[in-house]
This record gives structure tokens, sequence and C-alpha cells, in this order.
């Protein structure tokens, strides 16, 4: 009796299994006419909405104009889109267009349209030159900017009248004396936000090395420099702040936007090195009523001032094949109207081509850092082993308000050890 | 204990002789049901899930540890025992091991330690000892990600509640940060730890206790046993198997804990932090190293066997499958 049932059910789920194939297999014929596009995007700030709701709006809009072609966009958080993508690539579901900070390593690996096959040549002719050339490896394009930002040095206005400080500091040293000014004249307040946890170590200090003439790689010799002397020194001088308590207690675990932001729109923290989007970010986050200032980023006597220059990315995977439907997605996406409500939903970017950027050079919020952007330096974001080398560093370097010497050692040791 | 387990003998003997025959009697039943596959379409799905969800994971992972991984994520070629040998070149995996062996040592010792008092309140009876017993179900059924998010805000310097309960109570004058030094916040993340792996294995001791048989702790009692007696020589060797099966098992899961730390430092500042466990997310997803990421992985893996081994040599699983 047992063993006729048992056969019973066998046979039945057998039969549900084969229904299943069936129903599986029809699906796929009914799909075949039509192309689905996937895309990851990373999560620009914006309004403080994700931007879900605006690439929804864009691939309904793509799919009425392109019938044959679906498009699906996954928004996710910037925590996480490096290990999103990579899980998908190894697990062989690679997407067709990814939207993130990054390109080199996948453009090593072969794996990527050149910036040519992904845009026709008049939007490609659109995109600003310097940015277009900081997409490419080994001499071609891999990649399509999508926006970019600098870096400005912001300030709160009211603490600093508080201190009685009329002359925005320029120099480290007009800003050590600035700070101490603070800390001494407005008890609660931290004078420096200095946010060197994971989230975003390697703008921190790639700024403050920049601002005393160093830099992470060395383009003649082909080597990275990380333990160079200006950057030894710029960290020493960081580790000066940490220890004279002019900064926030342990700036290693301080991240940009839960921890340094978050204290400079609590009005708790009178300078922060800012990205372009700040302003809107510190809006829709509880600094509404801050009474903000910016300025060009401090550097060492004898220095050239500089501003961090950094931009984001279109990449487009061969994996799949899609390189016509990319395409015409990429052209869409780049007509004015459609990039101007991307730049919208992103939240007040530079934009990534000519004709924007004439429009964005008569905003007020932006002209200024567009100005920066001839003095800003950039990311080794075309070398190979960037995305591991970055990866150390956000990890680590925040020990250098500890151990300057060392910890910069350490990472200058791991990065000539990273494989591409 | 010595003299305890002596005096124990004789009852735990009779604990052993009942189970026997219980054994006895249940193989007897399923020797009747036997049928052509024997038990095989019922455990089936199991033994399918076990494959596909743990044997080829696993599988992968050990493959993947003997070859060039580039970035990507693209398997190249099989290169032996580099990605070990870069492994073990890492100057951070020796401090590391250490600590997940602390981790480990302290966390299922406090546990068990705690546990064993919880589940003798929850055995006692009490008005109000079932909404009790809920409530310690709580920190286990939460996801561990929630709980350790709430506890990273418990003790945030700045808008942590813990630092304005003690600031209102004047226990501290300002402010602390506590996670901000290494060796502080690794003992909070221990705490967490603790406070999550207590209601499991306060449980298992609790199912223990109830195995315990009332007649003998009676005439324990009628001998002129005191209570601390009664606990020595009678209940704490009969919730052996109790301790056993939950030490066991609250060694994989601390061992193999990640969210906690995940969650509250992410391993930082730099590696200072870390376990084995986090360590081989951080190589794969920081350094960018896969292969060295899924060595470590596969050291993890061997470690856990090893566990797995320890627990079925203790349990004697060859006597009691005979």
């Amino acid at each position: 009796m047992k063993a006729s049932s048992t056969k019973r059910t066998i046979a039945l789920a057998l039969a549900a299994a084969l229904a299943g194939s069936v129903s599986i297999s029809m699906n796929v014929a009914a799909h075949a006419a039509t192309v689905d596009l996937k895309m990851v995007a990373a999560d620009y700030p914006g309004d403080g909405k994700t931007q879900q709701a605006q690439w929804d709006a864009l691939s309904a809009a793509f799919h009425a104009a392109n019938p044959g072609i679906t498009m699906t966009v996954n928004v996710v958080s910037w925590d996480t889109i490096d290990d999103k993508v990579k899980t998908l690539i190894a697990t062989g579901q690679t997407p067709d267009i990814v939207n993130k900070g990054d390109y080199s390593a996948p453009a090593a690996a072969g794996l990527l349209y050149k910036a040519s096959e992904m845009v026709s040549a008049s939007t490609l002719a659109d995109i600003i030159p310097t940015f277009l050339n900081n997409s490419k490896y080994n001499g071609t394009a891999y990649a399509v900017p999508d926006l970019a930002s600098a870096r400005a040095l912001f300030f709160n206005k009211d603490i600093l009248t508080k201190a009685g400080i009329t002359k925005l500091p320029t120099t480290w040293g007009e800003l050590y004396s600035v700070l101490t000014t603070i800390k001494k004249k407005v008890p609660g307040v931290y004078p420096y936000a200095l946010p060197l946890g994971p989230e975003e170590a390697q703008a921190e200090f790639s700024i403050w090395a920049g601002g005393n003439g160093g830099r992470l790689y060395d383009y003649t010799t082909g080597k990275w420099t990380l333990n160079s002397k200006a950057n030894v020194e710029a960290s020493t001088f960081i580790k000066k702040l940490v220890d004279n308590k002019l900064t926030e207690p342990n700036p290693a675990k301080c991240d940009r936007t839960a921890c340094a932001q978050t204290l400079f729109a609590a009005g708790k923290a009178a300078f922060i090195n800012g990205s372009v989007f700040l302003g809107s970010w510190l809006k829709a986050n509880g600094g509404d009523k801050l009474n903000v200032g910016t300025g060009s980023f401090v550097h060492n006597t004898g220095q050239k001032a500089v501003t961090l220059g950094v931009q984001d990315y279109f990449t487009a995977y061969k994996a799949n094949g899609h390189q016509a439907e990319i395409q015409k997605f990429m052209d869409f996406l780049y007509q004015p109207a459609n990039y101007a409500a991307f730049l919208k939903a992103a939240g007040g970017f530079i934009p990534a081509t000519k004709s924007a950027g004439a429009v964005a050079a008569k905003d007020p919020a932006l002209a200024p850092f567009i100005a920066l952007l001839p003095n800003a330096i950039f990311y080794p974001g075309d070398i190979a082993t960037w995305n591991a080398v970055k990866g150390a560093i956000q990890q680590s370097v925040g020990l250098i308000s500890s151990n300057p010497t060392k910890t910069l050692a350490d990472l200058q040791a791991k990065a000539e050890a990273a494989k591409g | 204990m010595g003299a305890g387990e002596k005096s124990s003998a004789p009852i735990s003997m009779v604990v052993l002789m009942r189970r026997k025959q219980l054994i006895h009697v249940s193989s007897k039943k399923s020797s009747l049901n036997k049928s052509r596959f024997g038990a095989l379409p019922w455990i089936a799905p199991v033994i399918v899930m076990i494959v596909v969800m743990v044997l080829y994971p696993a599988y992968e992972m050990i493959r993947t540890s003997f070859h060039d991984v580039d970035q990507t994520g693209f398997m190249k070629k099989w290169n032996g025992l580099t990605n070990y040998r870069v492994l073990f070149k890492n100057p951070d995996l020796i401090p590391v091991m250490t600590r997940t062996l602390l981790w480990v040592v302290v966390i299922v010792l406090a546990t068990v330690l705690i546990s064993l008092p919880v589940a003798q309140i929850l055995h006692s009876k009490f008005p109000g000892r079932k909404f009790v017993r809920y409530a310690i179900i709580v920190p286990w059924a939460a996801s561990v990600v929630m709980t350790a998010t709430s506890w990273r805000w418990i003790l945030d310097s700045f808008y942590g509640i813990l630092n304005t309960l003690c600031l209102d109570l004047h226990i501290i004058k300002e402010p602390i940060d506590w996670l901000g030094n290494t060796t502080q916040s690794f003992i909070w993340l221990m705490v967490v730890a603790v406070f999550v792996s207590v209601p499991f294995t306060a449980y298992v001791i609790l199912a223990g206790l109830t195995t315990v048989p009332e007649d003998i702790l009676e005439a324990a009692t009628v001998d002129g046993a005191t209570g601390f007696q009664r606990y020595r020589t009678i209940i704490f060797p009969l919730l052996r198997p109790a301790l056993l099966v939950s030490t066991v098992i609250n060694l994989i899961n601390v061992f193999n804990s990640f969210p906690i730390i995940w969650v509250i430092t992410g391993g930082g500042p730099g590696y200072a932090t870390d376990t084995t466990t986090t360590l081989a997310y951080k190589l794969s997803f920081r350094d960018q190293n896969i292969g060295a990421s899924a060595s470590m992985a596969t050291i993890n893996f061997m470690i856990i066997l090893l566990f797995i081994m320890a627990f079925l040599k203790v349990s004697k699983w060859k006597e009691a499958s005979e």
C-alpha cells in the first residue's frame, strides 16, 4: 500500500514538473521577439529619494520609442554595488549596462564594449574630452562618463562667526590655527569633520595628499606611490589634527555619510571636505537651515591648491551580445532632456556632456565647482588594479591617524602585490 | 566534579538503559515500515538540498582556491597552492586567526555560563513564566542583522541611547565612544554575540532540564540533599547531552558569525576586529583577490569540519548507530 502511494506521488510530481517546464519553454518562445536589456545603476543621493523612479520613467519612455526592447534598471546603493556587479558576473548573470565608479578591471579582462561601440559618434563627440580621457584603458575608451564631481572646503558660517574668524584658511598652517581658535571659542563643536572610515576614505586621503603635491600613482614610472614622502607628510599633518582633538574622535571609523556629513548637517562640525552634491544632500538630511559657505580646499605652503575630481561611468558588457540595443538606449539617455532628468535625479552633479555643461556653467550652485575643475586631480581609475588598491585604502588608510608611516608602507606593499 | 561524576554514575546508567530500550523499540517499528527504497523517498529532498546547497558550493569553493581568478570573477587557470601562499603572506592573517580563537572560546564559554542559570529560571514555576519564555526568544527570532544594527546605534557615540542613559544617570560625565578603541569595540562585539546566542542555548538546556526525572529529585530531597547538591550531582550530569549539543552548535555559529562584526565595526579600523570569516569576505570584495578569499574560506571550512568530527566523536555516534 505504502509503495503504491509513493509511486503515485512520484508520478504526480513528475507530471507537475513536466507541465512546469513546458510552460517555461513557452514563455521563452513568447519573449524571443524582444530583447531584454538589464542595467545595474548606483543610487546617487539626489533629493533623498532613490533614483529608481527616474530610471523606471526613462525605461518606459525608451520602450515606448523602441517596442522591441524592454529595459530593466536595478538601482543599488553605493555600499553594495561593487559586490553586486561582481557577483552577477561571477554567476553568469552579467548585466548589459552598469553605472558605477570604476571600469578598468573589466576593461582589462576584455569584458567591455568600447565607448565608440556603446554610443553613436555624435553622442561621443558631445562628451567633455577631459572626462572621456579618464575613461581609457591602454589608450582606448572603454566607458562613457555619466557625470562628475569636484570637492570644496565647506564651512558652517555661523560657527566661524562665533569664533570670530573672518578670513577663510587656504594653507595647512592657516587651517590649523583657525581650527584651534574654533576649538577654544566654540565648545561642543568638532572643528573639522574627518571621514577616514571605509566608505570614502580614499577621497579624503587623495585630496590631502594632493594638497601636498602627493599622488597615488606615478604615470611616468608606472608605479604606485602611496607611501611617497609627500603622502606621509600629509598623513602626519592629519595625525596632528587628530592628536590635538581638532577632529571628531576616532576618524578611522567615521564614514562619510553616516558620520562626517551627518555631524556637519547637525551643526556639530565647522569644516568638511565636501563634494559638489553636499548642498542638496544637506537640504534633504536635516541641514536645510544651515548657513553654509564653500572655498577651495587647503594645501601645504609652497604647493598648489587642488580639487579632487571624481567621475563615474557607464560601462557596457559584451556577455549578452546586445551591442545595437545598448547603443540605442545610451543615445536615448544622452538626449538633452533625458540626460537633464538623470542629472536632476542624481542631485546637483557636474554634467559630462558639452551641451549640458554649457547650461550648468550658468547655474550659480555649480559654477564655482566647474571653475575648480582645471586644477582637479583624478583617481588613477585607468589602472587595472585600481579597484583592489582603492579597497585596500578604504579599509586601512584610517590608521594614519595613529601611525602614518607604517600604514602607508603596508598599503604600498599591498598595492604592489595587487593583481589585475 | 570528580566526586559528582562518581555519585551520579548509577543515575546516568539508568537513563542510558532507558534510552537503549527506546532506541530498540523505535528501530523495530521502522523496520516494519521498510519499503524497497528504505527511507529514501522521505530523505531524498533533504539529500538533494544538501548536494545542491552545501556540497556543490563547497566543491566550487575548494576548486576556486586552487585557481587563478581575475578581479572581475573569471576563473583563468589552475595555479596550485599560489592562493594559499598569498594568503599566508598576508600580515593580518595571524592576528586575525588568534582573534578568531579568542572570539569563539570566550563567546561560547560565556554563553553557556549565562544560559545555565537562565534555563534554570525558565524551568522554575512562577507567574508569567510563559511571557518571560517568549520574551527570551525575541533576540533569537529577530534577524541578526537587525539586532546588530540596533546595537550599533545603541553604542553610537553621538546619538546612542547608552550614552544618553549613562549621562542622565550621572554615571559618566561626557559621551563615550563605546566603539572607539579596538579592544573596547571587540568586547562589545562579543557581548552582542553572547546576547544573540543565549536564547538558543538556554532553550536547549531547558529541554534538557525537562528530561530530568522528578522522582529522582524527590528521592534526593527525601535523602536530605540540599538544592546545590541536587544540582551538582543529579541535574548537571544529566544536562551533559544538552550542553554538548548546544556547545557544538554554538561553536559553529559563533565561528561563522558574520553580520554582528560586519554591521557594527566592519572588522575595522583596518583589520583590528576581523575574524577569519569577515577576512575572507574582505579579501574578495575589498582586495579583489577571489583566489585568496577562497583559500581562507576553505581553511574555515576545514576548521568547521574538525568541530563537527570532534562533536561526532564526543557524542559517540558509532555506538549509537549500531
